[in-house]
């Protein structure tokens, strides 16, 4: 087994892992929140993604391109889906703590 | 690379590929029974989720149905057909497909806390009109048994491909599975299913493709070598023929795909509020590396100069050939079938849940208003296995889909630009919503027939949009976005007569 696919495994199950913590901690969340039956609260989204997505759509490209310069970036693609399941472990994680206790909009 | 060293795994029974269905589905099925009973109590439940879907289940859910059959296949099969170029215009535009709902997100969500459909939304921005809702109304179901039909197509594909089972067998056996799940806990099962299903996707598959990379006889380097002996133009992202072949015309489908598609504006209705972009955002970037890891499978087919006879004449069938045929041990080839029926089933049960929420609102609560809740919970309920049931004798019945490929494209095209200056234009009226819907199917579709599919769909998107725009400019109507927030929760009559949430003015 070649270094590569040795690391690609381990962070594989790394990626496993945060994914799996995180999931366990949101299924909490949500049976909580059902059980409390408080309503969202009042919420302002001022998030702006212009140049995030325009980093994000770039990247992708230059990745794709990268494979097509040097071997080795064919593994980029393994060692980025890895990413991908733990970075929605990590949203589990930056989701959790941002309840908001303003009123209601939704029930008076 | 010399092909003929690729041969069948051994153990590939029909047994074990039955038993792989069935056993990703009693698993889905456990969790959404306890799901249903720890969260789903009525109709509200069933459909929005109580609009209380957090972050981390927005993003994995959202990366869930957007990874169709579509992602996991027809990347490696782009990649195989045209190289790089291929995989390069299968991808960028689609994670761009899905971060582009932020904006429309966004609005919507803001102006409209409590809508549960597009169709809901069309049919109160142009005055309760029953045409344009209804035109809404039919894109969305006919986009969601395509995607259910293609995404059993896409099962059915990789295990007669792996596990020699009839197609139609699979095709079967896979419904049964997700409609079976899906139909306990509704969008709850949907989100929580399909978000553990991208764990599924996502680890497996690179762990999958890092092990072909080392059972090919002189590891990467060697597939780079063999690609670029079979044609330069392989390891490039720049062939123009891959953008005149596909591209441009993906692009423009996968931005309807998402715009027009109520799988998503479900998800938008039903993650907190405050989370909702940033989830579309999150979900569009981590998307990404899904395709661009299993498109690397196509390079492989490349490399050993693999013909579409070889692979059974499906360009689909690369990655599943691949994978089951270069001597991988036998738990790594079923831990690919798990990764491609995880993505297959959360597209289809994200689907159902779709539709469910359509036939509730857009159907049942809009022609019989009095319905009662049991009745309206087990007509939503029921519409899920009517949708699973007619996609799949549309599959089964061997008929070409292609016309139903072609109205749903048509459909959802037209409705892109109109749909889109709905949200964001308060001088769009429903003459030039409808006209320009009606117009690019009338006059855009002969074009797209004759001249081809990339004149064609910018005709087609053309002349929806300046229909609209015309129509604004000489109307005098402005809409009022306020009056959005009159749109109210289904009232949930629990016995007592109590409705479950206020209109929100």
């Amino acid at each position: 087994m070649s270094a590569i696919f040795i690391a690609i495994v381990a962070f594989g199950l790394f990626g496993a892992a945060v994914f799996i913590s995180g999931f366990i901690v949101a299924v909490r969340e949500a049976v909580r929140e059902r059980r409390d039956g408080a309503p969202e609260g009042e919420w302002v989204d001022k998030g702006r993604y212009g140049w995030s997505a325009f980093f994000a759509v770039f990247a992708s490209a230059v990745v794709i391109a990268l494979a097509g310069v040097n071997p080795l970036w064919i593994y980029a693609g393994p060692l980025l889906a890895i990413v991908t399941a733990t970075g929605v472990g990590i949203a589990f994680f930056v989701g959790r703590d941002k309840g908001v206790a303003a009123p209601s909009l939704e029930r008076p | 690379m010399d092909k003929s060293i690729l041969s069948l795994t051994a153990d590939l029974t029909p047994a074990l590929g039955f038993a792989t269905m069935i056993g990703l589905g009693l698993f889905l099925l456990v969790l959404s029974f306890a799901i249903k009973t720890a969260l789903v109590r009525n109709t509200h439940d069933f459909i929005i989720a109580d609009r209380k879907v957090g972050f981390g289940f927005g993003v994995g859910s959202v990366i869930a149905v957007w990874t169709w059959a579509m992602a996991v296949m027809m990347s490696s099969a782009m990649t195989f057909r045209w190289g790089l170029s291929g995989l390069f215009w299968f991808v960028v535009p689609n994670g761009f497909a899905v971060i582009a709902m932020v904006p429309f997100a966004r609005i919507l969500r803001r102006n409209m806390p409590q809508g549960y459909t597009i169709s809901e939304f069309v049919q109160r921005r142009f005055r309760r009109s029953r045409v344009a809702s209804g035109i809404v109304t039919v894109t969305m179901i006919f986009g969601i048994l395509l995607e259910i039909l293609i995404n059993l197509k896409g099962t059915s594909v990789v295990i007669s491909t792996v596990f020699s089972i009839d197609w139609k067998v699979a095709a079967v056996v896979g419904i049964a599975c997700v409609l079976t799940y899906s139909y306990f806990g509704g969008l709850w099962t949907s989100v929580m299913t399909g978000t553990l299903n991208t764990l599924m996707v996502t680890v497996p598959a690179a762990i999958v493709v890092a092990a072909v990379y080392e059972q090919v006889p002189g590891g990467a380097a060697a597939v780079f070598a063999a690609a670029d002996a079979a044609d330069a133009r392989n390891l490039s992202v720049l062939r123009p023929d891959a953008a005149a072949g596909f591209g441009v015309t993906l692009a423009f489908g996968l931005l309807a795909a998402t715009v027009a598609d109520q799988t998503f504006w479900q998800k938008v209705w039903a993650i907190k509020g405050r989370e909702v972009a940033r989830t579309f955002f999150w979900a569009g970037a981590l998307f990404y590396p899904i395709p661009i890891c299993l498109g690397m499978l196509g390079l492989v087919g490349i490399a050993f100069g693999l013909s579409t006879a070889d692979i059974g004449g499906d360009l689909a069938a690369v990655g599943p050939y691949i994978v089951s045929h270069i001597g991988l041990p036998l738990f790594l080839v079923i831990l690919y079938v798990l990764a491609i029926l995880a993505a297959c089933y959360s597209t289809i049960d994200g689907a159902s849940a779709a539709l469910s929420s359509i036939v509730a609102v857009d159907v049942v609560k809009r022609y019989w208003p009095e319905t009662r809740e049991g009745a309206l919970f087990l007509v939503t309920k029921l519409s899920m296995l009517l949708g699973g049931a007619a996609a799949t004798a549309i599959v089964l019945s061997g008929i070409d889909f292609t016309t139903l490929v072609l109205t749903t494209y048509a459909l959802k095209t037209s409705i892109l630009l109109p749909l889109v200056l709905a949200i964001l234009w308060p001088r769009t009226n429903t003459v030039g919503f409808v006209g320009g819907v009606v117009l690019a199917i009338l006059i855009g579709m002969p074009i797209y027939e004759t001249q081809g599919e990339l004149i064609g769909t910018l005709s087609i998107v053309a002349i929806s949009g300046l229909t609209v725009l015309t129509a604004g400019f000489f109307g005098s109507e402005r809409f009022d976005v306020s009056t959005l927030r009159r749109t109210a929760d289904i009232v949930i009559d629990d016995g007592a007569g109590v409705p479950i949430a206020e209109p929100a003015e």
